[in-house]
Protein backbone atom coordinates (compact mmCIF):
# COMPACT_ATOMS: atom_id res chain seq x y z
CA UNK A 1 0.00 0.00 0.00
CA UNK A 2 1.28 3.65 -0.90
CA UNK A 3 0.76 6.77 1.17
CA UNK A 4 -1.53 7.60 -1.55
CA UNK A 5 -4.26 4.85 -0.40
CA UNK A 6 -4.29 6.30 3.11
CA UNK A 7 -7.62 8.04 4.20
CA UNK A 8 -6.54 10.59 7.14
CA UNK A 9 -10.04 11.64 6.66
CA UNK A 10 -11.85 9.17 9.23
CA UNK A 11 -14.69 9.13 11.29
CA UNK A 12 -12.80 11.82 14.00
CA UNK A 13 -11.58 13.78 11.70
CA UNK A 14 -14.85 13.78 9.97
CA UNK A 15 -16.40 15.00 13.73
CA UNK A 16 -14.17 18.19 13.62
CA UNK A 17 -15.38 19.74 10.58
CA UNK A 18 -17.56 22.46 11.34
CA UNK A 19 -16.74 22.25 14.95
CA UNK A 20 -16.99 26.16 16.38
CA UNK A 21 -15.56 27.24 19.68
CA UNK A 22 -16.52 29.38 22.18
CA UNK A 23 -14.54 33.06 22.26
CA UNK A 24 -11.86 32.27 24.38
CA UNK A 25 -9.20 35.03 25.57
CA UNK A 26 -5.79 35.54 24.87
CA UNK A 27 -3.88 34.77 28.24
CA UNK A 28 -2.92 38.81 28.22
CA UNK A 29 -3.42 41.90 26.92
CA UNK A 30 -2.15 43.63 24.20
CA UNK A 31 0.87 44.99 25.65
CA UNK A 32 3.39 47.78 24.26
CA UNK A 33 6.69 45.77 24.37
CA UNK A 34 5.32 42.17 22.36
CA UNK A 35 4.09 45.15 19.71
CA UNK A 36 7.18 46.85 19.46
CA UNK A 37 9.28 43.45 19.15
CA UNK A 38 6.14 42.66 16.42
CA UNK A 39 6.59 45.96 14.66
CA UNK A 40 10.21 46.07 15.20
CA UNK A 41 10.59 41.90 13.34
CA UNK A 42 8.33 43.72 10.60
CA UNK A 43 10.25 45.93 10.27
CA UNK A 44 7.24 48.31 10.29
CA UNK A 45 8.38 51.40 11.82
CA UNK A 46 4.93 53.06 11.49
CA UNK A 47 4.47 55.49 14.56
CA UNK A 48 0.53 54.23 14.71
CA UNK A 49 2.23 51.95 16.88
CA UNK A 50 4.14 53.90 19.35
CA UNK A 51 3.03 56.97 19.24
CA UNK A 52 -0.97 58.17 20.81
CA UNK A 53 -1.24 61.34 18.81
CA UNK A 54 0.12 59.82 15.44
CA UNK A 55 -3.28 58.12 14.25
CA UNK A 56 -7.07 58.71 14.49
CA UNK A 57 -7.27 55.17 15.52
CA UNK A 58 -6.90 55.96 19.23
CA UNK A 59 -3.91 54.31 20.45
CA UNK A 60 -1.23 53.47 20.04
CA UNK A 61 -2.57 50.60 18.43
CA UNK A 62 -1.24 47.03 17.13
CA UNK A 63 -0.45 46.19 13.44
CA UNK A 64 -3.48 45.03 12.04
CA UNK A 65 -2.81 41.34 12.25
CA UNK A 66 -1.08 41.27 15.15
CA UNK A 67 -4.31 39.58 17.15
CA UNK A 68 -3.49 36.45 14.92
CA UNK A 69 -0.53 35.73 16.86
CA UNK A 70 -1.43 36.71 20.06
CA UNK A 71 -1.83 33.06 21.73
CA UNK A 72 0.69 32.00 24.58
CA UNK A 73 1.28 28.73 26.49
CA UNK A 74 -0.69 29.62 29.42
CA UNK A 75 0.46 28.20 32.86
CA UNK A 76 0.21 23.77 33.03
CA UNK A 77 0.14 24.04 28.74
CA UNK A 78 3.39 21.52 28.21
CA UNK A 79 6.52 23.14 26.97
CA UNK A 80 6.66 23.20 23.37
CA UNK A 81 10.88 22.75 23.64
CA UNK A 82 10.19 19.56 25.71
CA UNK A 83 11.50 17.25 23.63
CA UNK A 84 13.64 19.16 21.59
CA UNK A 85 16.90 16.78 21.75
CA UNK A 86 14.86 14.13 19.38
CA UNK A 87 16.55 14.88 16.04
CA UNK A 88 12.53 14.20 14.92
CA UNK A 89 10.56 16.89 16.72
CA UNK A 90 9.33 20.02 14.80
CA UNK A 91 8.59 22.03 17.96
CA UNK A 92 5.40 22.88 16.98
CA UNK A 93 1.98 20.99 18.98
CA UNK A 94 -0.95 19.90 16.40
CA UNK A 95 -3.09 22.32 18.63
CA UNK A 96 -4.23 24.65 15.53
CA UNK A 97 -6.41 27.28 17.58
CA UNK A 98 -7.03 27.49 21.75
CA UNK A 99 -10.37 26.68 21.39
CA UNK A 100 -10.63 23.95 19.16
CA UNK A 101 -9.44 20.44 19.80
CA UNK A 102 -5.80 19.43 18.32
CA UNK A 103 -5.71 17.48 15.27
CA UNK A 104 -4.97 13.99 15.16
CA UNK A 105 -3.76 12.85 11.55
CA UNK A 106 -0.15 10.79 11.67
CA UNK A 107 1.77 13.23 9.20
CA UNK A 108 4.43 15.29 10.04
CA UNK A 109 5.22 18.02 8.09
CA UNK A 110 3.20 21.02 8.73
CA UNK A 111 2.50 23.80 6.08
CA UNK A 112 0.71 27.23 6.13
CA UNK A 113 -1.35 26.99 2.71
CA UNK A 114 -2.13 31.12 3.14
CA UNK A 115 -5.07 33.11 4.67
CA UNK A 116 -7.24 35.98 3.80
CA UNK A 117 -8.03 38.64 6.33
CA UNK A 118 -10.77 41.16 6.85
CA UNK A 119 -9.79 44.11 8.86
CA UNK A 120 -12.62 46.29 10.67
CA UNK A 121 -10.87 47.67 13.64
CA UNK A 122 -6.92 48.14 15.29
CA UNK A 123 -6.28 46.18 18.81
CA UNK A 124 -5.16 49.00 21.12
CA UNK A 125 -2.77 48.79 23.76
CA UNK A 126 -4.21 47.27 26.91
CA UNK A 127 -7.28 45.81 24.93
CA UNK A 128 -8.20 42.17 26.01
CA UNK A 129 -8.77 39.70 22.78
CA UNK A 130 -10.92 37.30 22.17
CA UNK A 131 -10.76 34.57 19.27
CA UNK A 132 -13.56 31.81 18.28
CA UNK A 133 -12.69 29.36 15.79
CA UNK A 134 -14.19 27.21 13.42
CA UNK A 135 -12.99 24.21 11.50
CA UNK A 136 -14.68 24.88 8.04
CA UNK A 137 -13.50 21.92 6.14
CA UNK A 138 -11.03 18.90 6.68
CA UNK A 139 -9.88 17.10 3.12
CA UNK A 140 -7.10 15.06 1.61
CA UNK A 141 -5.26 15.96 -1.98
CA UNK A 142 -2.61 14.08 -3.95
CA UNK A 143 0.08 16.15 -4.64
CA UNK A 144 3.57 15.51 -6.39
CA UNK A 145 5.15 14.95 -2.94
CA UNK A 146 2.12 12.69 -1.89
CA UNK A 147 -0.66 13.02 0.06
CA UNK A 148 -1.76 15.82 1.82
CA UNK A 149 -4.97 17.17 4.61
CA UNK A 150 -6.02 20.12 4.62
CA UNK A 151 -7.55 22.04 7.34
CA UNK A 152 -9.19 25.19 6.37
CA UNK A 153 -9.99 27.80 9.62
CA UNK A 154 -12.31 30.42 10.41
CA UNK A 155 -11.62 32.94 12.91
CA UNK A 156 -13.20 35.87 14.29
CA UNK A 157 -11.52 38.08 16.84
CA UNK A 158 -12.88 40.75 18.97
CA UNK A 159 -11.92 43.02 21.83
CA UNK A 160 -13.33 43.24 25.35
CA UNK A 161 -16.55 45.31 24.01
CA UNK A 162 -17.25 42.62 21.89
CA UNK A 163 -16.01 44.79 18.48
CA UNK A 164 -15.40 43.24 16.02
CA UNK A 165 -11.57 43.59 14.70
CA UNK A 166 -11.08 41.03 12.37
CA UNK A 167 -12.08 37.87 10.42
CA UNK A 168 -9.33 35.45 8.86
CA UNK A 169 -9.57 32.43 6.49
CA UNK A 170 -6.56 30.19 7.14
CA UNK A 171 -5.52 27.26 5.50
CA UNK A 172 -2.77 24.59 7.15
CA UNK A 173 -1.36 22.00 5.48
CA UNK A 174 -0.42 18.39 6.84
CA UNK A 175 1.85 15.70 4.29
CA UNK B 1 4.35 60.62 9.24
CA UNK B 2 2.07 58.47 8.28
CA UNK B 3 1.38 58.05 4.61
CA UNK B 4 -0.49 60.48 2.51
CA UNK B 5 -3.56 58.68 1.61
CA UNK B 6 -3.99 58.53 -2.54
CA UNK B 7 -7.72 60.16 -3.73
CA UNK B 8 -9.94 57.58 -5.23
CA UNK B 9 -10.17 60.01 -8.42
CA UNK B 10 -5.91 59.74 -9.19
CA UNK B 11 -6.36 55.55 -9.32
CA UNK B 12 -6.26 54.23 -12.34
CA UNK B 13 -6.05 50.31 -13.38
CA UNK B 14 -2.56 49.27 -14.03
CA UNK B 15 -1.23 51.58 -11.19
CA UNK B 16 1.76 50.24 -9.24
CA UNK B 17 1.40 51.12 -5.37
CA UNK B 18 4.52 51.89 -3.46
CA UNK B 19 6.53 48.99 -3.09
CA UNK B 20 8.42 47.59 0.07
CA UNK B 21 12.08 46.11 0.05
CA UNK B 22 13.28 43.89 3.42
CA UNK B 23 16.71 42.25 3.12
CA UNK B 24 18.49 40.71 2.25
CA UNK B 25 17.16 38.48 5.11
CA UNK B 26 19.39 36.61 7.09
CA UNK B 27 18.73 33.98 9.89
CA UNK B 28 18.91 36.49 12.54
CA UNK B 29 16.07 38.53 10.81
CA UNK B 30 14.15 34.63 11.11
CA UNK B 31 14.92 34.61 14.65
CA UNK B 32 13.70 38.07 15.54
CA UNK B 33 10.55 36.97 14.04
CA UNK B 34 10.23 33.53 15.84
CA UNK B 35 11.08 35.14 19.06
CA UNK B 36 8.22 38.11 18.78
CA UNK B 37 5.70 35.64 18.08
CA UNK B 38 7.10 32.37 19.92
CA UNK B 39 7.15 30.45 16.96
CA UNK B 40 9.08 27.45 17.58
CA UNK B 41 8.91 25.68 14.06
CA UNK B 42 12.17 23.81 13.81
CA UNK B 43 12.26 24.86 10.37
CA UNK B 44 12.99 28.06 11.10
CA UNK B 45 16.68 27.70 13.05
CA UNK B 46 18.04 24.25 12.08
CA UNK B 47 19.39 24.00 9.25
CA UNK B 48 20.16 19.96 9.46
CA UNK B 49 16.51 19.50 10.11
CA UNK B 50 14.90 21.62 7.44
CA UNK B 51 16.77 19.81 5.30
CA UNK B 52 17.39 16.58 6.38
CA UNK B 53 13.78 16.06 7.82
CA UNK B 54 11.87 17.96 5.63
CA UNK B 55 13.40 18.20 2.76
CA UNK B 56 14.11 22.11 2.00
CA UNK B 57 16.90 23.92 0.48
CA UNK B 58 17.26 25.52 4.21
CA UNK B 59 16.07 27.42 6.70
CA UNK B 60 12.73 29.75 5.45
CA UNK B 61 11.86 33.05 5.93
CA UNK B 62 8.33 32.40 7.81
CA UNK B 63 5.57 32.64 6.18
CA UNK B 64 3.92 34.37 8.98
CA UNK B 65 6.13 37.11 8.44
CA UNK B 66 5.68 37.28 5.11
CA UNK B 67 2.01 37.99 5.83
CA UNK B 68 2.40 40.87 7.93
CA UNK B 69 5.17 42.39 5.51
CA UNK B 70 2.12 42.31 2.63
CA UNK B 71 -0.15 43.43 5.20
CA UNK B 72 2.27 46.71 6.07
CA UNK B 73 2.22 47.30 2.16
CA UNK B 74 -1.37 47.69 1.84
CA UNK B 75 -1.89 49.68 5.20
CA UNK B 76 1.12 52.24 4.55
CA UNK B 77 -0.46 52.76 0.78
CA UNK B 78 -4.15 53.37 2.14
CA UNK B 79 -2.49 56.02 4.65
CA UNK B 80 -4.51 58.01 7.33
CA UNK B 81 -7.61 58.10 5.69
CA UNK B 82 -8.24 54.97 3.47
CA UNK B 83 -8.67 51.27 5.08
CA UNK B 84 -7.40 47.84 4.08
CA UNK B 85 -10.44 45.91 3.99
CA UNK B 86 -9.72 42.64 2.94
CA UNK B 87 -5.88 40.97 1.97
CA UNK B 88 -5.78 37.29 0.84
CA UNK B 89 -2.55 35.20 -0.15
CA UNK B 90 -0.88 32.03 -0.54
CA UNK B 91 2.40 30.48 0.40
CA UNK B 92 3.67 29.28 -2.73
CA UNK B 93 7.00 29.49 -2.88
CA UNK B 94 9.87 29.03 -0.53
CA UNK B 95 12.02 32.23 0.48
CA UNK B 96 15.42 31.55 2.48
CA UNK B 97 18.50 33.53 4.03
CA UNK B 98 20.21 35.70 1.52
CA UNK B 99 17.12 36.63 -0.42
CA UNK B 100 15.57 40.44 -0.59
CA UNK B 101 12.18 40.45 -0.87
CA UNK B 102 9.86 43.02 -2.18
CA UNK B 103 6.34 43.44 -1.88
CA UNK B 104 4.58 44.93 -4.98
CA UNK B 105 0.87 45.86 -5.78
CA UNK B 106 -0.85 46.69 -8.82
CA UNK B 107 -4.41 48.05 -9.20
CA UNK B 108 -6.59 45.59 -11.09
CA UNK B 109 -10.37 47.22 -10.86
CA UNK B 110 -11.62 50.31 -9.07
CA UNK B 111 -15.15 50.26 -7.53
CA UNK B 112 -17.36 53.45 -7.30
CA UNK B 113 -18.53 53.20 -3.47
CA UNK B 114 -21.32 56.35 -3.06
CA UNK B 115 -18.71 58.52 -0.95
CA UNK B 116 -15.74 56.49 -1.54
CA UNK B 117 -14.11 54.45 -4.07
CA UNK B 118 -12.69 50.62 -3.39
CA UNK B 119 -9.42 50.24 -5.01
CA UNK B 120 -8.69 46.03 -6.18
CA UNK B 121 -5.01 45.27 -6.32
CA UNK B 122 -2.76 42.02 -6.92
CA UNK B 123 -0.31 41.66 -4.47
CA UNK B 124 3.11 39.63 -4.27
CA UNK B 125 6.40 39.48 -3.00
CA UNK B 126 9.29 38.38 -5.02
CA UNK B 127 12.63 37.48 -4.35
CA UNK B 128 15.57 39.08 -6.24
CA UNK B 129 14.96 36.63 -9.57
CA UNK B 130 11.41 37.76 -9.53
CA UNK B 131 9.91 34.62 -8.16
CA UNK B 132 6.61 35.92 -6.43
CA UNK B 133 6.29 33.34 -4.25
CA UNK B 134 2.80 34.95 -2.13
CA UNK B 135 0.80 36.12 -4.95
CA UNK B 136 -2.26 37.34 -3.63
CA UNK B 137 -5.21 39.93 -3.99
CA UNK B 138 -6.44 43.00 -1.45
CA UNK B 139 -9.53 45.60 -1.25
CA UNK B 140 -8.56 49.17 0.02
CA UNK B 141 -11.36 51.62 0.43
CA UNK B 142 -9.98 55.73 -0.56
CA UNK B 143 -11.60 58.65 -0.25
CA UNK B 144 -12.73 60.61 -3.15
CA UNK B 145 -11.17 64.46 -3.73
CA UNK B 146 -12.80 67.08 -1.34
CA UNK B 147 -15.01 64.14 0.56
CA UNK B 148 -14.47 62.68 3.68
CA UNK B 149 -11.59 60.04 5.06
CA UNK B 150 -13.08 55.95 5.18
CA UNK B 151 -14.89 56.55 8.67
CA UNK B 152 -13.15 54.44 11.58
CA UNK B 153 -14.08 51.46 12.25
CA UNK B 154 -14.70 50.08 8.50
CA UNK B 155 -18.64 49.63 7.87
CA UNK B 156 -18.97 46.97 5.53
CA UNK B 157 -22.50 48.64 4.83
CA UNK B 158 -20.19 51.40 2.39
CA UNK B 159 -19.28 48.42 0.11
CA UNK B 160 -23.18 47.73 -0.74
CA UNK B 161 -23.58 48.32 -4.21
CA UNK B 162 -20.46 49.50 -5.36
CA UNK B 163 -19.96 49.37 -9.08
CA UNK B 164 -16.93 48.85 -11.27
Amino acid sequence: MTDLDVNYITDDVKALIGMESDFCEMPHPVEASEVRRFHHAVMDDSPRYSDAGASRYGGPVAPLGFPVHMYRRRPGEPDPLDGMDRPDRDGLDRKLRPGLPPIDVPLTRLLNGGYRYTFYRYAEIGDRIFVKSRYRDIYQRSGRSGVMVLFDIEDTYVNQDRELLLETKNTIILR
Amino acid sequence: MLAKTPLFDSINVGDSITPLVKGPMTTAHIMRWSSAIENWHRIHYDRTYAQEHDKLPDVMVNGSWKQHVLIQLVSDWAGEDGWVVEIDFQFRGMDVPGNTLTAFGTVTETRDCGAYGLVMLEIGLKNETGQNGTPGTASVLLPKAGGPPVPYPFDPAILAGAES
